[in-house]
């Protein structure tokens, strides 16, 4: 699939604006939607899944926190969640956990710091801007953060606190840039919607125009030599875009093999340091690892500066790994580069699997999670001899459709749902797989149920490049090679649903679904 | 006190509160009226943040919720509200259902109490508690629903059990161990001829919750947390209250028994009985570690950064029990009521270090560096400094950066503890106290 089809009639550039399109209307995305990959398909090419939605619904995910799971890892970031105590408090689980991921990336491991306007009753009646002055100025005082992030949330969004008019006010008495990023969660339906938030605040805040280096300029020997060594650096300079779910081991593994193949290689922007976030728009390319998290980013660069992007798949098992590689050596004009890698790394990686395929081979499983990872992650273990029995991506896009076809079953189950165990679980319980690959949050439960799990992604493990296979099929196999504890919770520990859901046919809780498949024709 | 920002607030909010709360209740069900996010969001908040304690029957991805969106804020959510409650009776076992709002509906106006009560005479109850996120912390959220429980649904009870208690005070999540704590104070009180009703405890059945009206008294844990709780029960059911600190180790232990054994009129002889049992258990397990306490000198200098439930009963553990130094205080919220802080100031002239530890309410995360800094002469390069060394703080998981600067070891109780893995256990009592101590020895000793 080339990359012109997947962002074919989209538009980027909304600087003069202080927040993008929402993904609900600028993808037109579902999150609502049961059947198989061929119903999807078509539903996908008649456009009315997206008007899809539910009877009984369970936690769909906040924008505010995917696009605070992008900007918080910023090297000396604050980031200031505008709103009540609540909103984001869910960083304290994770802000251990970020810390030790800068230490794994090499970069100052400081703690991530985080301020709560704190908004309460006084100010959802008289507005809650001056609290939010105070929290950016002691942000300022205490900590003389490189960047200042602030996060909006549902009360300010609701009662029409002026954010970007104080950011204006006060950008010329601080010396850290201050990025708003507009992310109120009842905006979208969609949660990745938070991304393009995220990015459209680093766009127009953080990343600079690049430096334009004309040689006829005058200026000394030196400086034209200078110059000139830049030119020739950004020629075959790759970002490579990072996201929150990628480990060190995975920009490790990706870097690796793009060196061989000549290049140089950035890794940002997630746990970047805001100078290098500025000069991203000086590389040759920019380089995604999953379409879902990216578009608007890099839409934006090209639009905006001319830097070609490559938008394909996420390099996750062979085929696609092989796939992301090809589009990118098309793009440098390193094809005959590329496929020399290509061959080699895909002969050394099938050897080293063959042990692994004997373990797997013949098992089935049901992949859940964000849309491009679960395709490719399914797709590399039918690869292996595994059979695929569903998906559940959280939404289903433009960018997935393609993806579809990569499972060889046309009929295998999709349930299209952000979160919403319930319906899963209906299908776990009759499909049975024997291994479940699972989105953080949803393994539990699905062990509970009495199946055996592995995480679809992990901070610290590598899953990506042809090492992150090799990593990936080590996991499933042992995984495999003891499941007692399944076994054993899901004979002492109940779901909390109603035997008469388990019988039920989880379609009838869509509405909307005019293409649709039931459950039972789909599942026999 | 007028409300200022915080940094890294140790808390979610009124909605996180009470989706933990009503997660941690048996069988019963949260129904969160409010954008997409919260449910999951802020049940994550506790479900990691708080030993890994985990979704609870029905709480994080499972948690039913209307997710409104921007139609429904435009429009109002009350059908929406309706249609929800409507599936989630159909899908969800559960034997108790609860509506809890966030900012969104309500600051649009939606009656979600209206909505609620047309589900009276289900087969099971829907209940409703109002939990803005705007109405404060997690804290706030466990009062809403706990007073809802009181009001709308524990049943009126004339003739009242001299020997049962309610527990009150316990925040689950915001209460690392409140599961451990609360099964302690149970042997505790059985042990005295007491029966606890603990909401969250071993055992307990939405059937029971309903027969709490019984109780004699309600005892409350916090100073602050449950007294709205308490209230409730006080005016919905006549039960008064005694608060109590919570009860950790030898000193504490004794001193909450002998509080409470007077007007529970528990008798002398039972009360000195098991005391002196307990102690005796207690010391003979405690005086195993007085060699290596001995011979590698562990006593500290004790900051302690946490909770107002926790600060003074920790402080006094450690001074009183484990003899240590008990030098700086700081409490990471404050009392609206500043005769509240007076009063909590008080509990400290009980303890018979000769030195009074300092007490500071600060609560930004940032600012305990500082807070220790500022409680000891700065070192001006002389050549004999008496340094605040050697020292341990007992805290959160956040303040491992301010153990690595001032040079102490650090063991993580208070709200949030995400480096340690927390299931049943629990430092209330004499038993608790055995445990805490071989929490922070098992500190002292990790590196050997």
């Amino acid at each position: 699939m080339s990359e012109k089809s997947l962002t074919e009639g989209l538009i980027y550039n909304y600087s003069s604006a202080t927040e993008p399109p929402t993904r609900d209307v600028r993808i037109e995305p579902t999150n609502a939607y049961l059947g198989s990959c061929r119903s999807l398909k078509r539903a996908m090419g008649e456009g009315c899944a997206k008007f899809n939605s539910r009877y009984f619904s369970q936690g769909v995910g906040c924008q505010l926190i995917l696009a605070l799971g992008i900007v918080r890892t910023f090297q000396n970031v604050v980031t200031i969640i505008h709103g009540p105590l609540g909103c984001a408090s869910n960083n304290i689980g994770l802000a251990g956990f970020n810390k030790t991921a800068r230490a794994l990336k090499g970069k100052p491991a400081n703690d991530v710091v985080w301020i709560h306007t704190n908004l309460d009753e006084a100010d959802v009646i008289n507005g809650g801007v001056d609290k939010l002055r105070a929290a950016i100025l002691y942000a300022e005082k205490e900590y003389r953060p490189d960047v200042i992030v602030i996060g909006n949330s549902c009360v300010p969004g609701i009662i029409g606190d002026d954010v970007d008019s104080l950011v204006d006010d006060l950008s010329p008495q601080v010396s850290a840039k201050l990025v708003p990023v507009h992310c109120e969660g009842f905006r979208s339906r969609f949660v990745a919607s938070g991304y393009d938030a995220a990015y459209h605040g680093l766009l127009k805040k953080l990343v600079d125009p690049p430096v334009r280096i004309d040689s006829a300029l005058s200026g000394t020997v030196d400086e034209s030599e200078r110059l000139e060594r830049i030119r020739r650096e950004n020629a075959r300079t790759v970002n490579l875009l990072n996201v929150g779910s990628t480990s060190y081991g995975d920009e490790v593994e990706l870097s690796r093999i793009l060196t061989s193949m000549g290049l140089k290689v950035n890794v940002l922007p997630l746990y970047g340091h805001i100078d290098e976030i500025a000069r991203m728009g000086e590389a040759a390319l920019n380089v995604s690892i999953c379409a879902t998290h990216d578009d608007y980013l890099i839409g934006h660069l090209k639009e905006r500066f001319g830097t070609p992007y490559v938008i394909d798949t996420l390099p996750i098992g062979i085929k696609n790994t092989n796939q992301w590689l090809r589009a990118i050596g098309r793009a440098m004009n390193l094809v005959e580069e590329t496929e020399r890698i290509v061959e080699m790394e895909t002969a050394q990686l099938l050897e080293a699997l063959e042990p692994f395929k004997k373990a797997l081979a013949g098992k089935s499983l049901w992949v859940g999670g964000g849309e491009t990872r679960i395709f490719t992650t399914a797709e590399f273990f039918q690869s292996l001899g595994m059979k695929v029995l569903g998906l559940k991506p959280h939404n289903f896009d433009r960018f997935a459709v393609p993806m579809l076809d990569d499972i060889d079953d046309p009929e295998t189950s999709v349930a299209v749902a952000a979160g919403q165990p319930a319906e899963e679980i209906v299908y776990l319980k009759r499909l049975k797989p024997d291994l479940y690959v699972g989105h953080g949050g949803a393994n539990g439960w699905v062990v509970r149920l009495g199946i055996p799990t592995i995480p679809l992604y992990g901070q610290s493990q590598n899953y990506m490049g042809y090492s992150g296979a090799y990593e990936l099929a080590r996991k499933a196999a042992r995984a495999l090679l003891n499941t007692n504890l399944s076994k054993k919770v899901a004979a002492n520990v109940t779901l909390p649903f109603k035997q008469q859901w388990y019988e039920s046919d989880p379609l009838l809780n869509i509405k909307e679904t005019p293409t649709g498949e039931s459950l039972r024709s789909s599942v026999q | 006190m007028e409300n200022n920002f915080i940094e890294r607030a140790k808390s979610s909010c009124a909605l996180g509160g009470a989706i933990a709360t009503i997660s941690s209740l048996p069988r019963c069900i949260p129904i969160v009226h409010a954008s997409g996010g919260c449910a999951q969001t802020l049940s994550a908040t506790y479900n990691l943040g708080s030993g890994y304690k985990g979704p609870g029957y029905c709480s994080g991805t499972m948690t039913p919720t209307t997710s409104v969106a921007e139609n429904n804020i435009v429009f109002g959510g009350e059908e929406r509200l309706e249609e929800q409650i409507e599936a989630t009776l159909r899908v969800m076992d559960g034997d108790l259902y609860f509506v809890v709002t966030g900012c969104q509906v309500e600051i649009i106006g939606d009656n979600a109490a209206n909505v609620a009560n047309q589900f009276k005479g289900q087969k099971a109850p829907v209940l409703y508690a109002s939990t803005p996120g705007f109405i404060g912390d997690g804290f706030k959220g466990y009062e809403a629903v706990i007073s809802s429980l009181a009001s709308d649904f524990i049943e009126p009870v004339a003739k009242k059990d001299k020997a049962t208690v309610n527990l009150l005070g316990f925040t689950p999540g915001q209460d690392v161990f409140y599961k451990g704590n609360i099964a302690n104070l149970v042997y505790l009180l059985n042990k005295l001829g007491l029966k606890a009703n603990t909401f969250f405890g071993d055992g307990e059945t939405v059937e029971k919750i309903k027969g709490y009206g019984q109780a004699a008294y309600n005892l409350v844990f916090s100073p602050l947390h449950g007294q709205q709780a308490a209230a409730a029960f006080e005016e919905s059911h006549s039960i008064p209250s005694l608060t109590v600190d919570l009860p950790i180790g030898d000193t504490g232990t004794e001193a909450f028994l002998r509080q409470i054994a007077e007007p529970l009129r528990v008798p002398k002889a039972r009360l000195e009985a098991v005391i002196a049992e307990e102690r005796a258990y207690y010391y003979s397990y405690f005086q195993r570690f007085l060699e290596i306490y001995g011979d590698l000198d562990y006593q500290r200098y004790a900051v302690v950064y946490s909770d107002i439930n926790y600060a003074f009963p920790l402080i006094r553990f450690l001074s009183e029990d484990l003899g240590w130094i008990p030098h700086l205080v700081a409490v990471n919220e404050e009392p609206d009521d500043p005769e509240d802080s007076a009063q909590y100031a008080q509990k400290f002239k009980t303890l018979t270090a000769s030195v009074e530890p300092k007490l500071v309410f600060e609560a930004n995360t940032g600012q305990l560096l500082r807070r220790i800094k500022e409680s000891w002469p700065y070192n001006h390069n002389e050549k004999y400094y008496n340094q605040l060394s050697p020292l341990f703080i007992i805290g959160s998981s956040l303040e491992g950066t301010v153990a690595q600067k001032t040079g102490a070891m650090l063991l993580p109780v208070s709200y949030p503890v995400t480096n340690r893995a927390v299931l049943s256990r629990g430092y209330t009592g004499y038993r608790g106290g055995l445990t805490l101590a071989e929490d922070i020895f098992s500190v002292l000793v990790s590196n050997r």
